[in-house]
């Protein structure tokens, strides 16, 4: 657990009421939403300290209100420590009580949402656990959306989204580590994992890495991911991250290990492969005939929405000879009369389409879908008829976009965009020759990739038969069953 | 390190850059040139290039109405000279990589093209698949001035005219470039190659009023099989004989034909051949001279019955099948032996047989084959089966006479 490194870290709680006042004033200063009730319980005079919205302490005050008068006549006792005790073990009718000695852990205490009960003459604090944020509801993922499946997606609550987790797995070897992390916002962070099935190496190294990290504050799950990768000149992504707790759960089993972030419904998975970034939870609550269907086809719409520009690129301004007699024909009939060659043709379309696909995304949900199609229909067909795109290019620009969003997960779709830049960039100067090689260059960096030391292409290369079950295809499960044992586990 | 490593980048970068797009050449800078025809002159050679007009081309809506090629002549000394001479008037590179066909002139053709294919299969340009064919008593500039219907670029009708009608007539030869050579090269076997002409009137061939017309003045017609004699236009089979070639070659996969009806030789039936194999066998007779056999196996179907005939009775169908048996027996044979005497060019590829079956008499004949051709016996054995009689059973003709 990061230690933490604000001021009072280390000093003890007075025994004075005003001092310890006095020391909170001091730290978190005058904030309207620090709540200070004076209290006295038993003849001793005390405070509880409280912040309006993050915790609530209706119970606690009901239970000091309901009781405190009848403690001098059960107990007789005024003393101070006899007070204390009762309180802290049955007084106040709350889940978890805690006993603090440091200052700096009262402080962080009341700002996740403890409520602090102090009593004078004592030199140490009662944090009792009333943290209660207004929360979103559970609510349908909407990043990853299935036709069949459970809708629940994370929420922005730590606990909430590993309690999603837990439902789905009631195994006492489901194991949960948290830490507070970032210097300033102090956000927790916890890592699940099932004990047994967890590469123990992979998890050694993610602590390492965990541990190595400096953040001011961390608002979200990126702020890790970045951290923890294990090429930070990658365009593919090596974390994987969701916010569907049923992926979750089904990663942990396979071995895989969570990274939760309060604050943000999106979980990261590591160590992430490049073939898990074609899954979709779909492919398993689908038959498995099907599942293996669309999955082959996520790998063509990968390969369309990487190559399909180059390659028409390619093809029209270098490899004509390759183009069937009649297809030139009709591309000869629509390339004339256009300004631009076919690179910065293209360029002009996938750029266009770029800038339509940010606004979409900024755009009120209302007028987004009217720019789209003000985008796509107008701008397409406007270009075309005015004799500056050749109506060809709309298409390959058009199929290439949807092949895009045919990938399941978006960062995956993310790389594949920024690399079709780099290819229609290498194949406007070197023609197919060039794409080629490019190819080439992107298989042995692919290849030499790695997600927590785990090669990314594992399963492919190396080459595991036992994944291929899940790989390429999913096959239907008494297949897999008979033919690669029961376990679920994958190597990964 | 890190020094050299930045530089490799920044080569990387430049390499981008600086080479400029070597070799590109944007779709709308070419010419393509659909068709090519080769004439002799006196200075060598008249290429006329038919080029097409991309801007009429692919559109949906045509502009000025103009014709969808261009052809562009010009005289050089060896064809890519003359090509070349063809950029004073052309405004784009001549592109011939999606050559469809290459027309050779009569004249051309009977004088040798040797010369002709050096330059085809030299030049990295242009592929091997495109067909070739002679104009018939014309030059090849004539055949590339004529404008067809249904298909707006002449090349590709040639094209697809040659596909089509070697497939369900037969009479036509399929020849590219590679086979020519091929059959070419090989000592036993001559090469073919099949002609074009140009019927009607030449002079409105060329204006795209040619395409106003219900009934176009001037069209473009297949005109039977050239044999060549090594690589000399020797002479043309008319449809019987081309026919006869595409038998022998195995080339036939539908063609149509007919027989004599039982009992009358002026009443036909209509015959569609819709399957045929063949296959060559040579064998040595008592003194060693090579035998051919020709077995030919022809599924058909009745499509036409101009007589009476009873069509329920097996022996009638029998009949029907011997009929076209020894009709095509005959035809076959007689047509072969007109190649023989009147060619000497061994354009079906006994030679071919014989020196895979034997290869060591082969040796004897090689070199002079074509003259030991002339005195080779020839068998034909037909093997028919009449599959389907069509729709209907009896002959139109046979029940109105009963009735």
């Amino acid at each position: 657990m990061t230690q933490f490194t604000i001021g009072e870290g280390v000093e003890h709680v007075p025994a004075d009421l005003e001092a310890f006042t006095n020391h909170l004033h001091g730290a978190l200063s005058d904030s309207p939403d620090i709540v200070y009730r004076s209290i006295v319980i038993g003849g001793n005079k005390g405070v509880i300290v409280y912040i309006e919205g993050l915790a609530d302490p209706r119970l606690v005050l009901e239970s000091i209100h309901d009781e405190s008068p009848l403690w001098s006549e059960s107990t007789g006792s005024t003393a101070v420590e006899d007070n204390y005790t009762r309180l802290q073990e049955h007084a106040i009718s709350e889940g978890k009580v805690e006993e603090a000695h440091l200052l700096g852990l009262v402080i962080s205490a009341l700002l996740s949402g403890n409520t602090i009960i102090y009593l004078e003459g004592m030199s140490s604090a009662l944090l009792v656990g009333t943290e209660n944020l207004k929360q979103r509801a559970v609510q349908e993922a909407s990043s990853q959306s299935v036709v069949r499946g459970p809708r629940e997606g994370f929420t922005e609550s730590l606990r909430d989204n590993t309690s999603l987790v837990r439902r789905r797995i009631q195994n006492p070897k489901l194991r949960l580590q948290e830490h507070t992390m970032g210097e300033e916002s102090r956000t927790k962070v916890a890592i699940m994992f099932m004990e047994g099935k967890v590469d123990p190496d992979v998890l050694l190294e993610l602590n390492k890495r965990l541990k190595h990290i400096s953040l001011e504050s961390i608002l979200e799950s990126n702020y890790i991911e970045e951290m923890i990768q294990d090429q930070r000149y990658s365009p593919f992504p090596t974390v994987y991250n969701t916010e569907r707790p049923d992926i979750i759960a089904a990663a942990l089993l396979d071995g895989r290990i969570a990274i939760f972030v309060e604050g943000t419904p999106f979980v990261l998975v590591v160590p992430a492969l490049f073939l898990h970034f074609f899954q979709s939870s779909e492919d398993y609550y689908q038959r498995g005939d099907f599942a293996s269907l669309v999955r082959f086809l996520r790998y063509i719409c990968f390969a369309i929405a990487l190559l399909t520009p180059s390659f028409y690129i390619a093809i029209t301004t270098f490899h004509q000879e390759m183009i069937p007699a009649n297809l030139l024909m009709s591309l000869i009939g629509q390339r004339e009369g256009i300004p631009f060659p076919a690179f910065i043709e293209a360029l002009l379309m996938e750029v266009t389409f770029e800038i339509l696909r940010e606004a979409g995304i900024r755009l009120p949900k209302s007028i987004g879908q009217s720019v789209s199609i003000v985008g796509t229909l107008v701008i397409g067909q406007a270009a075309v008829e005015a004799g500056l795109i050749s109506a060809a290019m709309v298409i390959v620009v058009s199929i290439t976009a949807i092949a895009n969003f045919a990938l399941p997960t978006f960062n995956m779709g993310i790389s594949v965009r920024m690399l079709r830049f780099v290819l229609m960039a290498i194949t406007a100067s070197f023609g197919l020759f060039g794409m080629s090689i490019a190819l080439i260059m992107l298989a042995l960096h692919l290849c030499n990739l790695q997600s927590m030391g785990i090669p990314y292409m594992t399963s492919f290369a190396p080459f595991r038969w036992s994944d291929q079950k899940d790989a390429l295809l999913r096959l239907s499960r008494p297949v897999m069953n008979k033919y690669f044992g029961r376990s679920g586990k994958k190597d990964y | 390190m890190f020094i050299f490593r930045k530089a490799i980048w920044l080569l990387l970068i430049l390499l981008l850059i600086l080479p400029g797009c070597w070799s590109r050449k944007e779709l709308n800078e070419l010419a393509v040139v659909a068709a090519l025809g080769v004439d002799t002159h006196k200075s060598g050679f008249l290429v006329t290039a038919q080029v097409i007009n991309s801007s009429e081309i692919g559109k949906q809506r045509s502009s000025v109405g103009a014709t969808p090629v261009v052809t562009y002549q010009a005289v050089g000394i060896t064809i890519p000279d003359a090509l070349q001479r063809v950029l004073s008037q052309a405004p784009r590179q001549l592109y011939l990589s999606h050559l469809r066909v290459l027309v050779l002139g009569e004249a051309l053709a009977r004088s040798g093209i040797s010369d002709v294919l050096d330059y085809v299969s030299r030049s990295p340009d242009l592929r091997t698949d495109f067909f070739m064919l002679v104009a018939q008593h014309s030059k090849a500039r004539d055949v590339l001035n004529v404008l067809t219907s249904f298909e707006p670029i002449p090349a590709n009708s040639l094209f697809s005219s040659i596909l089509v009608s070697h497939k369900n007539w037969a009479a036509t030869g399929m020849v590219t470039l590679q086979q020519y050579i091929t059959e070419l090269e090989r000592a036993g076997s001559n090469p073919i190659l099949s002609g074009v002409r140009v019927i009607g009137s030449q002079a409105v061939g060329y204006s795209s009023s040619n395409l106003k017309k219900i009934n176009p003045d001037a069209q473009l017609q297949h005109a039977g099989i050239a044999v060549f004699k090594k690589d000399k236009l020797v002479g043309w089979l008319e449809e019987s004989k081309s026919k006869t070639v595409n038998y022998i070659l195995n080339e036939v996969s539908t063609t149509i034909g007919y027989v004599p009806c039982p009992g009358s030789e002026n009443e036909v039936v209509g015959i569609e051949i819709f399957n045929s194999d063949t296959k060559m066998d040579v064998k040595l007779d008592q003194r060693g001279i090579p035998q051919f056999t020709a077995y030919i196996h022809v599924e058909a179907n009745l499509n036409a019955v101009q007589c009476a005939i009873d069509l329920s009775k097996s022996k009638n169908i029998d009949y029907i099948q011997n009929q076209l048996k020894e009709k095509l027996e005959v035809v076959i044979g007689n047509n072969i032996r007109d190649v023989q005497t009147k060619y000497g060019a061994d354009i079906f590829g006994f030679g071919e047989v014989l020196h895979r079956e034997y290869p060591k008499v082969w040796a004897k004949y090689r070199n002079n084959w074509d003259t030991h051709f002339k005195t080779m016996s020839v068998q034909i054995k037909a093997f028919v089966a009449v599959r389907h009689i069509g729709s209907i059973i009896q002959p139109v003709r046979r029940e109105i006479h009963q009735r």
